[in-house]
């Protein structure tokens, strides 16, 4: 099955389960938690069932292009189910049978991984799912998220399309997977993988980045103080990828390190009660959509 | 009469890290709630696998059994009239029983008097009826170390509950919990069966569950199956040419992630096979689970073991795993690499920047101060350990300036649990000897509860260096351990010492040590938090809990131990010695012979003031002769203190103690002259120090004329 095709079948699958099958956020971001739309619609009473891609970055992840699957550019299919169905599980693998996957003759297994982002105050307990030992997927019950306690509870379903894709094509490395019958995966992203490994790990300004922090996080306070709440979620999103380069370029020592995080945490706990206050304020509109 | 009990909570898979403590907690429970419920039974037992945890009691009785409680009321002599009728007491008793009065009888209370109670008898109900109540309370009341929410729902459990199986011999026992209602259906392995399973009667159900389910809930059982199915492959594929090195530990974590468990051979390419065996094996269990396999001279081979959630594998799961555990060892090789290109000068660079703990600088400033604490610790044992002390002043300026630097290794960023191994072979790679790598690996042990301590002089001594500095440092910052809180387990690595102390026979003054290690703090940080004497007591304190803790464990007297530390004793291995002589010199010997002197000086100076022991103020011969033997004493004690003749110096207490008792037989202390008396007590003074430099007697529990066991 091509990259594309699973894509599709993904999206084709979950949209039959009811889910809004939505696009990605046009930002740099670590990965598809940080959406809005589930970093912000996790919280609060509203039900949300979503589907999309998420192109993610994470800069320390680079190898040049040399590593059969490690990059710090990939693509995540994000599932959020809000609240978690009491069949989520069978949900999930039939989606995996959607995309062929002959579940009875493998070994799928749900080995304990909890999961979380000191960065965004979050935490859940979960799962990472293996194919014949292979990680394909992430499984989180969100318990929190910008340090705020969950009700209801979400699970959150993240594919891992490369590992996923490897898995279905028999291939050793990211780099051979077909895209579609002629593209491969290495004739789109290669080229530009070995660049910005390069610039993620050597070139990159760092006293650029160190002014972007603070200019960020400054919009960030202006904002939220604005109560713009949409618009401050991208500056947490903006801040916590300038730290992700500073990290790869080596930058912050272990103790500014800690304060980064903790600065980043704090804007993304204002942000996330910024958003229930809001809706809140709304009379939680999708409360009263039945069908979602 | 009775049956047996099954209850099976189906949850979605159970994490490995802490089911094992929850369900044995279940077990407890269930045990404690069944019996205050007044139910007979046979016993629990308690199982797990992935999707479920299981409860199986046996002949669990019928019914309940009746209970018989007298309540007593007023005395009958203030609620019975001289008439002979009851009066407004006794009325009102009756009614809040819900009773005539005319029933009330005659209690008689031993001591007290006649009152007017009633017998009551609580008729058992039908366990049927209260199981419902037993059971949900008992499930929402077991803790895990983790627990979640799901959905919408109010209930935290380890994992989201799917389903309840509960039948007492063919009944369902019906209870809810959020959306579940019980029943008599189960489900079996996740993806060999997905239809629900019915079962009729709890006898039936781990025969039905196995047979038609695919899944064993009995983790020993998966253990077994497990084990033989390796023999059989090590028997007749290996032919006895290679054997799996099965980790117990981790062993123990497959068999919780397997409800079927089936054992595959997979291969992996040769090229890996020149990393380091230690960091191949480490890559081949960690993450992915798998056991490596070792040939007849205990070389690691291309094979490895995968256990399989299943029963069977038409090849693709054999050959997926190949690929992962391909993908990884590429990794760790990639990572292996880029090590090699680098120096531990280049590593002790980078520990500059890793933070040990805010305000207390960073991990090179943490491995100058155990360069420094080490040589502190040889200098202190110069003599006193088996190898050369000059070898080991070496060993240790190396060792020391290289244990920490695999933390900034990639290898140990990607793989943390290598963390003292890559050290080890790092070093060796290098050129270092054997004994300096071993101890780059030793200063961490022990790891965990239970793990080995370190083997060798060089190792223990940069171990309790490394661990006494962690120590001293958290508590300089305040960062010490209260109740269940203890983040940087510093009660863990102060048993380490305790244990390696002994083990080595270390002979070392803890406070000393403590002062030594605080110093070299401060003169590198403003600590605002105290740097004084009390803070020295706080971490000896700490560090002899643990020695404290480990005795307790072996059901020794603890008071002895009390006894031990009144001397002020500072250094663990001596408070041992003298713990072990005192013990023995009371199997053996009247223990009052030495106590009872000692008490009985140390009531009489109680609040006295003290001046110098004038020879022109005896009187009495008793006096002189009491001196005469202090002074023996006196003499003798040193040599015996310095080799640590802690017997024989219980001995000359015990014969010192005669003269004492004949000295208060025969002698006033309290004289008329306050000369003499002053006199008298100041001998008394120097009688008590001198039992106190062996410990204070008079911490001694003594009951009756015997010891308290």
């Amino acid at each position: 099955m091509n990259f594309q095709d699973i894509i599709f079948n993904l999206q084709k699958y979950w949209a039959g389960k009811g889910c809004l099958i939505k696009q990605p956020l046009d930002l740099e971001k670590g990965a598809g938690t940080f959406n809005p739309d589930t970093f912000l619609r996790c919280l609060g009473p509203e039900p949300w069932k979503v589907a999309y891609v998420e192109p993610s970055r994470r800069p320390t992840d680079g190898r040049y292009g040399e590593n059969p699957f490690r990059s710090q550019f990939y693509y995540q299919f994000q599932v959020l189910l809000k609240p978690s169905p009491d069949d989520v599980i069978d949900l999930y693998l039939g989606s995996l049978e959607s995309l062929g996957i002959d579940i009875p003759g493998h070994d799928i297994r749900f080995v304990e991984d909890d999961w979380a982002s000191p960065t965004i105050g979050a935490a859940g307990l979960g799962w990472e799912v293996w194919a014949d030992g292979m990680e394909i997927t992430q499984f989180t019950y969100f318990q929190q998220m910008g340090g705020l306690a969950l009700k209801p509870v979400s699970a959150e379903i993240t594919y891992g399309l490369e590992r996923i894709a490897m898995y279905l094509q028999d291939k050793e490395s990211f780099w051979e997977l077909a895209w579609n019958d002629s593209i491969a995966y290495k004739d789109i992203h290669l080229e530009s993988e070995k660049q910005w490994s390069k610039y993620n790990f050597e070139i990159a300004d760092i006293n650029m980045l160190l002014d972007l922090f603070d200019k960020f996080e400054k919009e960030f306070n202006s904002t939220i103080k604005n109560g713009l709440v949409f618009v401050a979620c991208e500056y947490v999103l903006k801040c916590s990828h300038v730290f992700n380069l500073l990290d790869a370029r080596e930058a912050i020592s272990v103790a500014q390190r800690t304060s980064y995080i903790a600065r980043v945490r704090k804007q993304a706990k204002a942000l996330c009660q910024a958003y229930i206050d809001q809706r809140e304020e709304l009379g939680f509109p999708l409360l009263k959509k039945t069908g979602n | 009469m009775e049956k047996d009990l099954v209850l099976e909570i189906g949850t979605e898979e159970l994490p490995p890290s802490c089911i094992r403590e929850g369900v044995a907690g279940l077990k407890v429970l269930l045990e404690k709630n069944i019996k205050s419920n007044r139910i007979d039974f046979g016993g629990v037992s308690v199982f797990h696998s992935p999707r479920r945890i299981t409860a199986y009691i046996k002949d669990l009785g019928l019914l309940q059994r009746s209970e018989e409680k007298v309540v007593t009321g007023p005395p009958k002599n203030i609620s019975i009239g001289p008439d002979g009728k009851p009066n407004q007491a006794a009325l009102g008793f009756a009614k809040s029983l819900g009773i005539d009065a005319s029933d009330l009888e005659e209690i008689e209370i031993k001591g007290k008097g006649t009152y007017l109670g009633k017998k009551i008898v609580r008729k058992g109900k039908k366990t049927t009826e209260v199981l419902p109540g037993i059971l949900k309370d008992t499930i929402l009341s077991v803790t895990f170390k983790k627990q979640m929410y799901w959905g919408d729902y109010g209930t935290r459990f380890i994992r989201p509950i799917r389903w309840l199986l509960v039948l007492f011999g063919n009944e369902i026992i019906e209870f809810d919990i959020e959306n579940v209602s019980s029943g008599r259906f189960t489900y079996g392995h996740r993806t060999l069966n997905k239809s629900p399973i019915k079962i009729e009667d709890a006898k039936d159900y781990f025969r039905i569950l196995e047979k038609e389910g695919n899944a064993i809930v009995d983790p020993r059982k998966r253990s077994d199956m497990i084990r033989t199915q390796i023999k059989r492959i090590e028997e007749e594929e290996w032919k006895g040419k290679s054997r799996s090195f099965v980790d117990g530990k981790l062993l123990e974590e497959v068999v919780d992630l397997v409800e079927m468990p089936n054992v595959l051979v997979g291969e992996f390419p040769p090229d890996f096979l020149y990393i380091p065996a230690d960091i191949l094996m480490e890559a081949i269990q960690y993450h992915q689970k798998y056991f490596p396999v070792l040939d007849n001279r205990g070389k690691v081979t291309t094979d490895f073991l995968i256990v399989q959630n299943g029963r069977s594998d038409n090849g693709d799961i054999k050959k997926g795993n190949e690929r992962v555990l391909k993908a990884r060892l590429s990794d760790a090789a990639f990572f292996y690499e880029q090590d090699k290109k680098h120096d531990f000068s280049h590593w002790e660079k980078k520990l500059e920047g890793v933070i040990f703990y805010f305000g207390l600088g960073n991990m090179k400033d943490k491995q100058d101060r155990l360069k420094k604490i080490s040589l502190y610790i040889a200098g202190k044992l110069e003599g006193n350990i088996k190898t050369p002390g000059s070898t080991v002043k070496e060993d240790l300026e190396k060792a020391s300036t290289m244990c920490k630097c695999d933390l900034v290794t990639n290898l140990v960023v990607e793989f943390p649990e290598l963390q003292g191994i890559v050290g080890r072979e790092y070093s060796k790679e290098r050129g270092h000897s054997d004994s300096v790598a071993n101890a780059v690996f030793e200063h961490y042990l022990p790891r965990f509860a239970g793990d080995d301590l370190p083997g060798t002089d060089t190792g223990r001594i940069l171990s309790l260096a490394d661990k006494i500095d962690t120590i001293t440092g958290m508590f300089m910052v305040g960062n010490i351990p209260s109740g269940s809180e203890d983040p940087f387990a510093l009660r863990r690595k102060a048993s380490g010492i305790v244990r390696s102390m002994l083990e080595g026979n270390y002979d070392i003054d803890l406070k000393d040590l403590i002062i030594f290690n605080m110093k070299l703090y401060s003169d590198s940080f403003k600590l605002k938090k105290s740097t004084g004497e009390d803070n020295v007591e706080k971490i000896f304190d700490f560090i002899i809990a643990r020695q404290r803790f480990l005795l307790e464990g072996q059901n020794k007297r603890m008071d002895i131990l009390d006894a031990v530390l009144g001397s002020g004793v500072r250094s663990i291995t001596d408070i041992d010695m003298r713990f072990k002589a005192i013990g023995e010199f009371i199997l053996k010997n009247d223990i009052k012979s030495i106590v009872w002197p000692m008490s009985r000086s140390q009531n009489i100076i109680i609040k006295k003031k003290f001046t110098h022991i004038d020879e022109g103020l005896f009187i009495e011969e008793h006096e002189k002769k009491l001196f005469k033997s202090l002074k023996d004493v006196l003499d003798g004690k040193d040599a015996l203190i310095l080799n640590k003749d802690y017997p024989e110096l219980l001995r000359e207490m015990e014969r010192f103690g005669k003269v004492i008792d004949v000295f208060f037989d025969k002698v006033l202390v309290m004289d008329k002259d306050p000369l003499v008396k002053a006199n008298r007590i100041n001998i008394l003074k120097e009688v008590v120090d001198y039992y106190l430099n062996m410990a204070d007697f008079s911490k001694l529990i003594l009951e009756g004329n015997q010891i308290k066991q």
